[in-house]
């Protein structure tokens, strides 16, 4: 049974409509993203879950009960901001002892909490660190503990690496990921990176527009994109235009190459239709396995060590593709016509 | 910057200080005079000894402490409720705020005197503590100015809606969150305004006077009508007591800047 449900969630400022008819259900110890570009709903679903906005429409609830009235301070929810957050009046050890206090837990109860939690993020040694004492991402593993430690029953996690360094960002969420498996805690995580999404989720939710446009396993996002945003901002697509030549058979045409799909069309002969292909795909070696063909003359081709990075026309198309350096195999020269193998599975039909 | 500018620079400022300091050395050196043909501490001495003047100074310190107090519970959360919830409202707020520099402390006591006289329906004025709540109110008013922006500008500094959800989150009411987040951040900002209320008290006349409360700058005003040197060496303790409120302000400030070092 989910955990936490989001219900017909609608919010509007104003006039302006940021989410619509948002449903989703999580459940317990899922951890799931919210992926997006800047102002398609993503961190005010978060916010709403929350308590800070009120949904306009809609029910939220977590373990059965109606979450949607209640105050952001009677919810028992965790949440890392993107600036940390860290109350800087207080050392670290005060910082993760707040909400155990502000509960009227027990003094000794708040130090083997306070300490457990430290230990959990590896930084019992700075408990009596100030907040502008310590780095950005010692300051963010702080606020972790912090909003760990009155074991919420959520965790909000609203884009937590964004103001880090890249090597940070990778180590932290890796282990923001570990802990969060350790405690088993239901986890939404916002970001607009979607490395870090495919990277740490259970599900990934594209946001676009204030719409879920697919809810999925980042490997269902990332080889079946719903829509075209979703394909189009989830890693790199090639967007190669075809024509339906016959529906029945899968057969459509890229200029005067035919290509028969791995998945059925529901257009009529001679409609436009658009595939996309993902760089990985295909591959020119001698060797290579795939049963469809599509052949191009190479109009750039760069060598990145381990990858050569290939560009080919395909009838007017760009055709993008990577594939691993073989020593035995010279990168191909611009203006060589290659015939690239691909599996027409890996043709998507794009819908939306 | 050529040689012209630069003594003009130096010129400038030499001139501005000789106009600043010059009258008060004068004052300062005639304040130790009150001793025929040498320099003496009497006049200080005589006024320090004045059991009025311990009278008027510890009433007004008082006063200045219930000031800071009122100011305190009045601002802190009126400024952190704008700054979180009605950002739209600052400039009306701070227009508000400046009214006391505008209206002169006369108006406003005869507006208090018609309003809370005996025979009003709230007779403040005719109780020693009412009037003494009165006087409080009175100067919580004009150091409103000064509080207000100290406040703000001390919340400017952090980031008061993020550490407000921070709290909330945890489980935190508005209590706890002015209480133990917002105003021990802004502690050197309160501190700064507490001071500038106090030497603003200290010295204030017109309200005290038609309130007719015993307060210091009633007494500084009699005194100066009546004897030859001890208003000079009043003045300059009024001076020296003014100057340490904005010699501690700095202190705070510095203090201020030390603490809130970015990571």
């Amino acid at each position: 049974m989910a955990f936490l449900t989001l219900t017909n969630i609608e919010k509007s400022f104003g006039a302006v409509k940021v989410v619509h008819d948002f449903d989703m259900s999580i459940d317990k110890g899922e951890f799931v993203s919210f992926l997006g570009p800047s102002g398609c709903g993503k961190t005010t679903i978060l916010r709403m879950v929350a308590g800070f906005e009120t949904p306009s429409g809609g029910t939220i609830t977590i373990d059965g009960k109606d979450q949607s009235r209640l105050k952001p301070n009677q919810r028992n929810i965790g949440m890392v901001f993107q600036a940390y957050a860290l109350f800087p009046n207080m050392n670290v050890f005060d910082n993760v002892a707040f909400g155990l206090k502000v509960a009227g837990k027990p003094r000794d109860e708040i130090q083997v909490r306070v300490t457990e939690m430290l230990k959990l993020i590896h930084l019992e040694h700075l408990a009596d660190r100030y907040p502008y004492q310590m780095s950005g991402g010692q300051q963010q593993r702080v606020a972790l503990a912090r909003a760990l430690a009155p074991k919420p029953q959520v965790l909000l996690l609203d884009e937590p690496l964004s103001a880090l360094d890249a090597k940070i960002r990778v180590s932290l969420r890796e282990e923001i990921r570990h802990i969060q498996r350790q405690l088993g805690i239901t986890t939404i995580f916002v970001t607009h990176d979607q490395e870090e999404a495919l990277s740490i989720s259970d599900r990934v939710v594209v946001m676009n527009a204030g719409r879920a446009d697919q809810i999925g396993t980042p490997f269902e996002i990332y080889n079946r994109p719903a829509t075209r945003f979703v394909a189009s901002f989830v890693g790199t697509l090639n967007l190669i235009e075809a024509k339906v030549v016959d529906a029945q058979k899968s057969t459509v045409a890229i200029g005067d190459q035919m290509i028969v799909l791995g998945e059925k069309i529901d257009l009529a002969a001679g409609s436009a239709v658009q595939l996309a292909m993902r760089p990985e795909a295909g591959s020119i070696l001698p060797g290579a396995t795939g049963n469809t063909t599509l052949t191009g003359q190479v109009v750039s081709s760069h060598f990145l060590g381990s990858v050569i990075r290939t560009r080919m026309d395909v009838a007017g198309n760009t055709v993008s593709f990577d594939m691993f350096n073989d020593p035995n195999m010279a990168p191909p020269a611009i203006g060589d016509t290659v015939a690239l193998k691909i599996d027409s599975a890996d043709l998507i039909i794009l819908q939306a | 910057m050529s040689l012209w500018t630069r003594i003009a620079g130096w010129g400038a400022l030499i001139f501005g200080l000789l106009y600043f300091f010059v009258p008060l050395g004068g004052l300062f050196e005639f304040s130790l005079k009150a001793r025929r043909g040498v320099y003496s501490f009497d006049a200080y001495a005589k006024v320090l000894a004045d059991p009025q003047f311990q009278q008027t100074f510890t009433y007004s310190v008082v006063m200045a402490l219930v000031t800071i107090a009122i100011g305190v519970v009045l601002v802190v959360p009126t400024a952190f409720w704008v700054r979180l919830k009605m950002p739209w409202a600052r400039p009306y707020v701070e227009f508000l705020t400046l009214m006391p520099l505008v209206i002169p402390a006369i108006v406003i006591v005869f507006g208090y005197i018609r309003l809370y006289n005996t025979s009003s329906f709230l007779p403040l004025t005719g109780s020693v503590m009412g009037t003494n709540l009165l006087l409080a109110f009175g100067y919580t008013i004009l150091a409103l100015p000064y509080m207000y922006r100290a406040v703000d500008t001390g919340l400017r500094t952090i980031d008061v809606a993020t550490l407000t959800e921070a709290a909330q989150s945890l489980g935190a009411g508005w209590v706890t969150i002015l209480g133990r987040v917002i105003l021990p951040n802004v502690i050197p900002a309160v501190l700064s305004g507490a001071f500038l209320t106090f030497a603003i008290v200290i010295g204030e006349f017109t309200l005290a006077a038609l309130l007719d409360r015993p307060a210091f700058g009633p007494y500084l005003q009699r005194i100066g009508a009546n004897k030859a040197y001890e208003p000079f060496a009043l003045s300059v303790i009024a001076f020296g007591i003014t100057w340490g409120c904005l010699v501690l302000i700095q202190l705070v400030s510095r203090l201020q800047k030390t603490a809130q070092r970015p990571a």
